[in-house]
């Protein structure tokens, strides 16, 4: 077998690959010979079927049969003889396939590019640091608080916050509409679910008044026969209720599963679920300044034929995301191809730091990660077991691990400057107050 | 006259005794039951284009086939072993395809 290989590109390589014609011609023939034992054909007793009728039946097939597979099969040696990594699948194209000592064909392919582990020293990385501090776990108390709130009748006016029984019927122009009347229907004044103009008019109402609101539907009210007009509804107000807000007591920590009722303990269960949240919150932070700092420091090329089969697996998230509505064409390359060549070049980056720099998978760090995941469960010991007896979650997490382990690796070498923030600030960095 | 000529053989037989006639030079055909052995020498030197020695023939009783409690019968056929002169061959497409 003769090989030998072009670079027609920066990644591109044409190999030409000889193979003597004998390889496949005895290769047929021994096929042939098993096939005679097998074949059934009228006028012939089964395997007294003479090699030459055989052959004439069965040669050509058994040939292209052979044919490919020698094809594949001299592919796969010529490439570990050249040593090379091709990314994807080849084009094989034959150049001569009939007669003659030997036949040739070409193999044109991407090889996985070489890539040079970037010099992270001197890469600038901003480790916003934040405690949980105690208003912060008030917030969260206020907010569990605001979810346990009970109703207490109340006979003053209603005001913003109150919830209001009440019954109404609308009408436009003295005709009742579809959908404008309710019996006891319950609303929270301020919580915005009705029409803005209807809940206005609502604070102030008290118990046992019966009034008549005029209420302008807005412009974009997705009723097309309602959109703009202004209606008169008749209210019947049944009971006005003002919030109640649990005491933080024994009660209110028994509720959250404090068997002891400490206020105390629930303020440490508290904390330390912020706690966690905060640090991987952190630290994704980080690995997520690391990795674009990787994919900004290598620059190599890219084997189409990855990148094309991660857009098509973008492609394919994508449409499952879109509820699996039926496409009449496939979503277009273009709109994944920035993305795919992302991630196909942080991949090949990751790995080749990994490779290079010889890391290898930290068990004590796996055992350490799954404990702390597991932890959060109901039944900590179930959740181990499950990623320890199941391998494909296993190397999940195992890759999990190994990459935290490069991205410490990048923030040892670059100079990180400590950025103080706040629990706010990096939990929910687009609001200004709590919810 | 000359389409008869065309329509005398039928076809090859295929078979262990006619492949094993194949080796001696001699030629198996399916022909028309009515043919006569110059007709069918005719036929041959016509078609394939070579000298033909000899032809023996045999009418072939067609067997007995029954379906369910239907008897029938194939039809009879002829049978022709067609020997060719010195150094000339038929090629039944026997030759090596690839």
């Amino acid at each position: 077998m003769q090989v030998s290989v072009e670079a027609t590109g920066n990644l591109e390589r044409k190999m030409t690959i000889q193979v003597p014609s004998e390889r496949i011609d005895t290769e047929v023939d021994n096929r042939l010979k098993s096939l005679a034992k097998r074949v059934k054909l009228d006028g012939f007793r089964p395997g007294k079927v003479p090699m030459k009728v055989v052959r004439q039946r069965y040669g050509s097939g058994v040939y292209q049969e052979v044919l490919s597979e020698v094809l594949q099969e001299s592919y796969r040696e010529a490439v570990q003889q050249e040593g090379l990594e091709p990314a994807g699948n080849p084009s094989i194209e034959p150049t001569s396939l009939e007669g003659g000592d030997a036949i040739e064909f070409t193999a044109s392919f991407q090889v996985f590019p070489e890539i040079e582990v970037a010099d992270f020293s001197g890469a600038e990385i901003e480790r916003p640091v934040a405690e949980v501090g105690d208003e912060d776990i008030d917030r969260v108390i206020d907010s569990l608080r605001e979810q346990n709130k009970e109703w207490a009748e109340v006979k003053r006016k209603a005001k913003k916050g109150d919830r209001i029984t009440l019954d109404f019927v609308g009408s436009i122009d003295g005709e009742e509409f579809d959908g404008g009347k309710a019996e006891d229907f319950q609303v929270e004044v301020g919580a915005g679910r009705l029409i803005e103009d209807f809940e206005k008019q609502l604070k102030g109402v008290k118990a046992g008044e019966d009034p008549t609101i005029d209420v302008t539907f807005p412009e974009d009210y997705p009723a097309e026969n309602l959109k703009g007009k202004t209606a008169q509804f008749a209210l019947t107000i049944k009971q006005v209720e003002g919030p109640k807000l649990p005491e933080v007591d024994e009660e209110f920590a028994k509720k959250f599963g404090i068997e002891d009722g400490s206020v105390e303990k629930l303020r440490a269960d508290v904390r330390s679920n912020m706690e966690r949240e905060l640090n991987q919150a952190l630290k994704g932070k980080v690995k997520s300044q690391v990795m674009e700092l990787i994919i900004e420091r290598h620059g190599f090329d890219l084997p189409d034929a990855l990148v094309k089969s991660e857009i098509n697996r973008l492609r394919e998230e994508a449409e499952k995301r879109f509820g699996g509505a039926q496409q009449s064409q496939p979503l277009p390359d273009s709109l994944f191809e920035e993305e795919a060549q992302r991630r196909v070049r942080l991949g090949l980056a990751l790995r080749a730091i990994i490779d290079q720099k010889g890391f290898e998978v930290d068990a004590d760090r796996v055992e350490r990660d799954l404990e702390e995941m597991a932890s959060t469960y109901e039944d900590p010991e179930e959740v181990k077991n499950y990623y320890r007896s199941n391998p494909q979650a296993k190397s999940n997490l195992e890759s999990l691990v190994l990459e935290d382990q490069v991205v410490d690796w990048v923030v040892e070498q670059g100079k990180v400057t400590e950025k103080k923030t706040s629990f706010q600030d990096v939990m929910n960095p687009n609001k200004e107050s709590t919810e | 006259m000359n389409s008869r000529l065309m329509q005398i053989i039928q076809g090859p037989v295929v078979s262990e005794k006619s492949t094993n006639a194949g080796e001696v030079g001699q030629y198996v055909f399916r022909v028309l039951p009515d043919a006569d052995k110059a007709e069918i020498k005719a036929a041959i030197e016509k078609l394939f284009e070579v000298r033909v020695q000899q032809v023996r023939t045999l009418n072939q009783q067609g067997k007995n086939k029954r379906f369910g409690r239907q008897f029938g019968r194939r039809n009879h056929w002829k049978k022709a072993y067609v020997s060719l002169a010195e150094g000339e061959s038929i090629d039944m497409g026997e030759g090596e395809q690839v």
